[in-house]
């Protein structure tokens, strides 16, 4: 059902998460995770309003800064630089950001109809999945992330494992005992530390150190970009691009379903295939909307595909979506194979959520542009206090009130810090984070069903299959590599 | 074989874990290490600064310690007021003490921590930290934190 009171969630939600998307430094991943607290108060329903509008609001907004002040408000819209910047500069800047916000729509839309045709196959597949297959999967979340991590796998696998490592500091479920959970802390920590302390540390608090240590300076002067210029937009920029419409959105979907892989590797992949498959490749930079649309639908389309893996798998496709499990988790929903046939109500909700944010997001965006893009004068720094507040808000709540879950938050801020500091990805790190409960206990279960044969891992053909996936996305990963460095030496 | 002892098998996934990082964590140094002596270098690299040149002390510091402090009154003293002071602290080390400043730095402490108390604590019913200038309306039912 549709209500008066979800509609005006959404629309809140939408144009809070474009605040965050379009003000550079401050991401979806961000405006999810500050506003979760929020739905404790909500039921499920219209709580997924709220975060899946935050969601498509903040991936959408980024692409506002990236064409007026060349700098992209989300890591997913660098690529929108590329030819909106130009654009802009050339005085057709409203023209870029119609191109801009038409394609994130188109983008959304087309994600959403992979999430409404995949997700029931894919769950019915896990359906048959023992914990032996179970346990292989969340092994290959992890390699596969790191995998993508550009020529940072070891890294990448390392950041995964290390957040395996610090979810399992709590008591075991199977004989209550602790570990690696100092004495004092024993009455704190029979849980562990709680996810949405770690996430929003790791995501909002690690940022605003960072930019405290840059001096908190950043200014948006008025630009060189004009919004007003003499070519205005109209539909038929998008005459020849249906191909490249779909083509962007298929890959941003597609990227969204690999674990962890964020939006900046969907967009730079589609935007180098629109220059493969273009007419005019030597035109894509200079300001053309081929490689606006690639840009802006891939990004988009990550919104779909990230929760397919989310509701089929229970395995979260990027950073924000992570924070989806914890919403889920809080109102006492277990996402995986069984959700779709157990909740068909929220999952139609899911889907008509999704419709509903793209819808409210464009309205919202295209037609008061002018005034929308405002938002990337809002001085940072006077919002971060608030931010803080309203983390340590998030935080005190995730248990009904525990000030340690605030300590918890302060460290894990100056963690992903210091992570930002040695190139460690935080990403990779959350998805152990989260997934490390799942790991050990499908571990433990399968190894004691085969009376602790390791060969049980290789026993059935469907875990064969996930291990050559495992494999394969190692072998990819060192590949890649190889090749990135190849070109380099060649280059120099 | 993996033994499953049940006093013990809390440990199991633990010490595998801590072992892959072990591994992960040598294979890392030696391919970093590799990479460098190829280009020329030396296979350690000598760690570089950590904070960036030049990096703001005053701001960096500033903001660990008001959140120190912010937390550590917080159950003490309560949400709403300490909230108040620590926006304000916190405005005014990262947008200054020119006059301008000051005042928007005054009005956004006090309106954004009200507004934050109101919707959460008393609208949405969510658990705030209470401290000694939290007050309860008892004849109305709510609490400002």
């Amino acid at each position: 059902m549709i209500t008066i009171t979800k509609l005006l969630v959404g629309i809140m939600g939408v144009v809070v998460g474009i605040v965050f998307g379009a003000i550079p430094g401050m991401t979806a991943t961000m405006a999810v995770a500050v506003f979760l607290p929020l739905t404790y108060a909500y039921d499920l329903e219209t709580a997924l309003w709220l975060l899946l509008a935050l969601y498509v609001g903040g991936i959408s907004g980024g692409l506002i800064p990236a064409i007026l002040i060349n700098i992209p408000g989300t890591p997913s819209s660098i690529t929108t630089t590329f030819d909106g910047y130009p654009m802009a500069k050339r005085g057709e800047g409203e023209r870029a950001l119609k191109v801009g916000i038409v394609s994130s729509f188109v983008g959304g839309i087309i994600s959403l109809i992979a999430l409404w045709l995949f997700t029931p196959i894919l769950s019915s597949a896990a359906l048959k999945f023992s914990s032996v297959e179970k346990f292989l999967i969340i092994l290959f979340a992890l390699t596969v992330i790191a995998a993508l991590s550009k020529g940072q796998m070891l890294r990448g696998i390392f950041a995964g494992f290390l957040g395996v490592l610090v979810t399992l500091a709590n008591s075991f479920s199977v004989n209550n005992q602790y570990r690696m959970v100092p004495a004092f802390l024993k009455s704190k920590m029979s849980d562990g530390f709680q996810l949405l302390p770690c996430l929003i540390g790791l995501f909002a608090i690690a940022q605003i150190f960072e930019e405290a240590e840059e001096g908190m300076n950043f200014k948006v002067e008025k630009t060189d970009s004009e919004l007003d210029g003499d070519v205005k937009f109209s539909l038929k920029d998008f005459k020849g691009q249906g191909i490249n419409l779909v083509r962007s959105s298929l890959i941003g979907t597609f990227m969204g379903v690999l674990p962890g892989v964020g939006g900046s590797a969907a967009s730079i992949l589609a935007y180098a295939q629109a220059k493969n498959f273009s007419k005019h490749p030597e035109l894509l930079g200079t300001g053309v909307p081929e490689g606006l649309i690639a840009s802006e639908s891939s990004n988009n389309g990550l919104t779909g595909g990230a929760l397919i893996p989310l509701l089929s798998l229970g395995i979260p496709g990027d950073s924000t979506t992570a924070v989806l499990i914890s919403a889920f988790m809080l109102q006492g929903i277990q996402v995986g194979p069984l959700f779709i046939t157990q909740n068909q109500h929220t999952w139609n909700t899911i889907l008509v959520a999704l419709l509903a944010s793209n819808i409210i997001m464009f309205l919202v965006m295209f037609f008061p542009i002018k005034l929308i893009s405002k938002i990337i004068y809002i001085p940072r720094a006077r919002l971060y206090p608030v931010i803080i507040m309203i983390c340590i808000v998030g935080a005190y709540a995730t248990k009904n009130g525990r000030i340690f879950d605030v300590w918890a938050l302060l460290i894990f801020g100056i963690i992903g810090y210091i992570f930002g500091k040695i190139k460690i990805p935080a990403s990779c790190f959350l998805i152990g984070f989260i997934l490390g409960d799942d790991l050990e206990n499908y571990f433990i279960q399968s190894i004691s069903a085969a009376n602790g044969s390791l060969l049980v891992f290789f026993s059935r053909p469907i875990g064969w299959v996930i291990w050559v996936l495992i494999i394969a996305s190692i072998a990819y990963a060192i590949w890649d590599d190889r090749k990135d460095k190849k070109k380099k030496a060649a280059a120099n | 074989m993996i033994n499953v002892v049940y006093s013990t098998e809390h440990w199991i996934v633990p010490r595998i874990v801590m072992g892959v990082l072990v591994v992960l964590l040598l294979a890392i140094i030696i391919t970093e290490g590799r990479a460098r002596v190829k280009a020329g270098g030396s296979f350690f690299e000598k760690p570089g600064k950590f904070f960036i040149d030049g990096y703001d002390k005053k701001k960096f510091w500033g903001t660990l310690i008001l959140f120190v402090g912010y937390i550590f009154t917080i159950d003490k003293v309560g949400f709403t007021v300490t909230s108040m002071v620590f926006v304000l602290l916190f405005n005014l080390l990262y947008t200054g003490l020119g006059k301008k400043q000051v005042v928007v730095s005054v009005i956004i402490a006090i309106v954004a921590p009200l507004l934050i108390s109101i919707l959460f604590g008393v609208v949405f019913n969510i658990t705030l930290p209470k401290g000694m200038c939290s007050i309860t309306f008892v004849d109305y039912g709510f609490t400002i934190y």
